[in-house]
């Protein structure tokens, strides 16, 4: 019994140590903490997919400054607890040049506010919270996806020619939830002063059975309810509206409802007739680039890119001319060297702007719908393109929120 | 001769543990921390499960609620985070105290249901009470005294404060009110008889078992600058068990070491594979069908058979 | 919080929102009452049981998927997902649980506790972490007009679905010679087995039923709710207060105890969305404190 004890005992100092050795000092190492588990899952592996495929491209003609880039991933289980667990492991232990994550809001505050404390650069590569880069935006995190603002803004722009005057918002109760509904009601009624808000619905993240928060809402009638959910709560949303066939009773605007992850999950099931943005459609636009993109992703992972992958990649392409541009691993220089560097993506090129550290992509609005050539899943009819400089808040907007 | 090879290796341990934050990488020294304040709380429990025999099935509720209170106090309340330091651990104790009142009428399965239905009133009222806690978000950035901001600072502030802790539950524990506790954990008939006021003891048991969770919740704020609803969760206080029966929970260190193991496992195994859950469900699997007395009870048991031996020579 | 709800009270909105939280007890019952056999009779708190549920919401979607999806998709997915969930929980009962009926209940507690952290993660690897759909059947989807407001027509197949599954069970329980002999086995299992009945056997087949009604619960509640990992937490916890507050064992403690719990949520929304999850808890702890063996007798 002794004798196993001890070899127990050198089991777990052996753990200790042996794990705690990872990479060589001559790569730029990423860590990703995202979600890996669980429903949210299906949009994060875009993410590191996209980002994979960049950084071979980048590493196979000699990496950035003679080193190569390597990445590592933490799961979150969707969950802000876990996520900053794992944040603190990349940063003490692993030693991660730059932090990049992830899908849950909560969590990449969280997680920006322990970069600002480490300083080191965090890639926000999901979450849309329009806190990230507004009010608790600091000098070492960049936003790599739309933010909250930036959806709402979009939002009002589609609908501002539509007749509606009553509005409802329903969602989940958590940062993401209510940032982007109330955004979007702001620019709403910035853009349609005459418009009214009827009421408000907020319920537990991931809460399945909607019917008995719904079925009030319809009762109130409003023109249009827009819909403040993320991941799971999306499909919920949207299975319940084909259900109630709740389009026949009023407009239903859902940002994401266009994307692909969710039309391919809800399959040939999907409801018609949904209002929607997102930041990439791989079959939109049919630029070269764009085709080219889609066509590699499909060639290394066998499946159409979804807007994760949008992500990634530019989340690479924004690391490596950023060290190439800064010509040192530097952390400080790094970040200078971000501020205001342009990239080429598929859907154009992207300008990560100075002011507040957002990335300026464009945004595509469209309606689901069945189509012939794509008989598996709904995709967007009646697409428009907006600009990511008509629809990005003001960096007046931005450092007045900083201020309060 | 069981005591003392204990106390030498406390010692040992106990100087490691001064010691670490200058010779390792500061990852390290978050994970003791976190270790220490796991091991508080499941010792914690153990006070009330272990010692005092009560179902005590959502123990976590009181660590969470300390956590919280601590977090909304310095946060939205703006008091000075020492106050709330202290005040913290009192919330719990009320909290023990409410819920014990309301709770100790019934016995075993249906006292520990009653605590569970309790306690996740209390989560679902954090949990949706979106303006207040921050709801599923949690709260993050609690800022804590320059003294103790570091992460050497947040380290040694945990391991007095767990430290002193540990020494006034055991303390309790090895008292008059202590063993009439057990008296009442091993026959609470015959305990009645003898003109003990059972009710009272156990209800005076749950207060303090709730202090001390309470206490490592403010630990964990400390340690962690965020409060998140998961720690109000049934999940969490089945996970403390787990680690009190692992470690042995007819010990008095058997928790913290139970902790020590689980948390130990939790961080290495999650960078190996993503399947911890299944880990750890089997590893409690074997510990309730071949070691039900726990590692620590196991270890005792074997020093206690060996010094027997040598006694007879 | 929105008083108008008085003015409500005998508006369509009411009654919708009152035969939506009928359709949620319904999945709660059946979940529910099997808990409470197995409680009942073996004296298992199984908390492995949101688990069976979840495999059984999952293997309903494998068969609709093999299958093809459309009616007969959905009738053989219904059919045979809890016949798989049963054989599982057939394998665990004879390989683990029927060597350990004399341990103290913290223990087995802890015991199914540990099984359903398992079952989470086999989930996890036999079916991956993606969302699953499981498609509505042509004949189910769309809703049918309540006063004007759309009600689903699937929530009111449920809705018949439920008292067909309490009267089954009820039969069962009540006037088949197993039934009878389980229900002697949770008041005195000595006596049953010196009368010279096989005990054994007869706690594996109430805990194989029990769990067939978990997985007949998750594969019923499938085309409705996204089919995800950790469905199991929620719904086990609300489950084992049902049971507490129905009466340990009670079949139709279950039923009552699922009511209040399915209508004191979809009521409570309507009067205070936000804390609309609160109800039930409170509920819960109004009746224990008045009863606190549950509302009807239970066989402990």
């Amino acid at each position: 019994m002794k004798r196993a004890m001890i070899v127990g005992l050198s089991v777990v100092l052996l753990g200790f140590l042996g794990v705690s050795f990872s990479y060589g000092a001559n790569t730029i190492k990423v860590g990703f903490v995202d979600t890996y588990s669980g429903p949210a899952s299906v949009y994060c592996f875009d993410v590191v997919d996209g980002f994979k495929m960049a950084i071979d491209a980048i590493n196979a003609k000699g990496g950035v400054l003679g080193k190569k880039i390597e990445y590592t991933t933490r799961d979150e289980k969707f969950n802000p607890a876990t996520g900053l667990a794992m944040a603190k492991e990349l940063v003490m232990r692993e030693e991660v040049d730059i932090l990049a994550g992830t899908i849950n809001s909560a969590t990449t505050l969280a997680v920006s506010d322990f970069a600002k404390k480490e300083k080191i650069p965090f890639l926000c590569t999901f979450a849309k919270s329009e806190k990230i880069t507004g009010e608790m935006g600091h000098r070492y995190v960049f936003g790599v996806a739309e933010n909250t603002r930036m959806i709402g803004k979009a939002t009002a722009f589609a609908v501002a020619k539509k007749p509606y005057k009553k509005f409802w918002v329903a969602g989940e109760d958590y940062e993401y939830g209510h940032a982007v509904g109330m955004a979007s009601w702001r620019y709403i009624k910035a853009m349609k002063p005459d418009a009214e808000l009827l009421g408000q619905t907020w319920w537990k993240v991931g809460e399945a059975d909607l019917a008995p928060y719904i079925t009030p809402i319809v009762q109130a009638k409003p023109d249009m309810l827009y819909m403040a959910t993320g991941g799971v709560g999306n499909l919920n949303f949207m299975k319940l509206a084909k259900a109630m066939n709740l389009m026949k009773e009023m407009a239903c605007f859902l940002h994401t409802s266009i994307e692909l992850s969710n039309l391919q999950a809800l399959g040939k099931e999907g409801p018609e007739g949904i209002m929607g943005t997102v930041n990439y459609l791989f079959y939109y636009p049919e630029t070269p680039e764009n085709k080219a993109f889609v066509a590699e992703f499909r060639k290394m992972y066998n499946r159409p890119p979804k807007v994760g992958a949008l992500y990634g990649y530019a989340a690479a392409q924004l690391i490596a001319k950023a060290y190439q541009k800064a010509g040192k691993i530097d952390k400080e220089k790094f970040i200078t060297a971000m501020e205001g560097l342009t990239v080429d993506s598929p859907v154009g090129k992207l300008e990560m702007r100075k002011c507040d550290h957002q990335l300026m992509l464009p945004m595509f609005y469209g309606v689901t719908q069945k189509s012939p050539q794509y008989p598996d899943f709904l995709i967007a009819g009646d697409i428009m393109t907006i600009a990511g400089k008509d629809y990005l808040p003001t960096c007046d907007e931005i450092m007045k929120v900083r201020q309060k | 001769m069981v005591k003392r090879k204990t106390t030498v290796i406390l010692l040992l341990v106990a100087a490691v543990l001064v010691f670490l934050p200058l010779g390792v990488p500061r990852f390290y020294t978050y994970i003791t921390a976190l270790i220490v304040t796991m091991g508080l709380l499941s010792t914690s429990l153990n006070f009330a499960l272990g010692y005092g025999g009560i179902y005590q099935l959502h123990h976590g509720v009181f660590y969470g609620t300390g956590a919280y209170a601590t977090a909304v106090m310095i946060t939205k309340l703006g008091y000075n985070p020492w106050l709330a330091y202290i005040a913290g651990p009192l919330v719990a104790a009320a909290l023990s105290l409410v819920m014990g009142i309301i709770c100790i009428r019934l016995s075993k399965l249906y006292f520990g249901m009653l605590q569970i239905s309790l306690g996740s009133l209390v989560w679902a009222i954090v949990f949706r009470w979106y303006s207040f806690t921050g709801g599923d978000d949690g709260i993050h950035g609690i800022p804590a005294p320059s003294m103790i901001g570091s992460s050497k600072g947040a380290y040694y502030f945990t391991i007095i404060v767990a430290g002193l802790a540990m020494f006034l539950m055991y303390r309790i524990l090895h008292s008059p009110f202590g063993s009439t506790l057990q008296g009442i954990r091993d026959n609470a008939v015959r305990s009645q008889a003898i003109g003990v006021n059972v009710r009272r003891h156990q209800l005076a048991a749950l207060v303090m078992a709730g202090f001390f969770a309470g206490v490592a919740g403010v630990l964990f704020v400390v340690v962690d600058n965020s409060v998140f609803p998961d720690l109000l969760f049934w999940t969490l206080s089945l996970e403390i068990t787990i680690m009190a029966l692992l470690g042995g929970w007819f010990t008095f260190l058997g928790p913290m070491l139970g902790a020590a193991m689980i948390v130990l496992l939790r961080t290495f195994v999650s960078t190996v594979t993503e399947y911890w859950t299944f880990a750890m469900g089997i590893l409690l699997m074997l510990v309730i069908l071949f070691l039900p007395e726990g590692v620590l009870g196991k270890v005792f048991e074997i020093w206690k058979s060996r010094a027997s031996a040598e006694d007879r020579g | 919080m929105s008083l108008d709800f008085l003015a409500y009270f005998y508006s369509p909105g009411v009654v919708c929102q009152i035969l939506v939280g009928l359709s949620r007890t319904v999945i709660l019952f059946i979940v529910a009452s099997g808990l409470s056999l197995i409680l009942g009779v073996l004296r298992i708190p199984n908390i492995a049981h949101g688990s069976l549920y979840m495999i059984g919401a999952f293997m309903a979607y494998t068969v609709s998927r093999v299958v093809g999806g459309g009616i007969t998709g959905y009738w053989m997915a219904i059919i045979l997902a809890p016949l798989g969930v049963a054989l599982v929980s057939f394998i665990v009962e004879r390989g683990i649980f029927s060597r350990l009926y004399e341990r103290e209940h913290i223990m087995l507690f802890l015991l199914t506790f540990s099984f359903s952290l398992v079952f989470g993660d086999l989930v996890k690897m036999v079916w991956g972490a993606d969302y699953r759909s499981v498609p509505m059947p042509t004949s189910f989807q769309g809703s049918i007009p309540i006063f004007g407001l759309p009600f689903p027509i699937y929530n009111f197949f449920l809705l018949l679905m439920g008292p067909i599954v309490a009267v089954l069970l009820w039969l069962i329980v009540n006037k088949t010679k197993m039934g009878k002999i389980s229900r002697a086995a949770a008041v005195d299992r000595e006596m049953v087995g010196a009368v010279g009945i096989n005990v054994s056997l007869v706690f594996c087949i109430v805990f194989v039923i029990g769990c067939f009604l978990a997985g007949l619960g998750g594969a019923l509640v499938a085309p409705i709710v996204n089919v995800v990992l950790g469905m199991d937490h929620t719904l086990i916890m609300e489950c084992f207060l049902i049971v507490i507050i129905g009466g340990l064992g009670n079949i139709w403690g279950a039923l009552l105890g699922s009511l209040i719990f399915g209508l004191t949520q979809s009521l409570g929304i309507l009067i205070w969305p936000q804390f609309g999850i609160v109800f039930p808890y409170a509920a819960v702890i109004v009746v224990l404190s008045f009863r606190p063996t549950g509302l009807l007798r239970s066989t402990w």
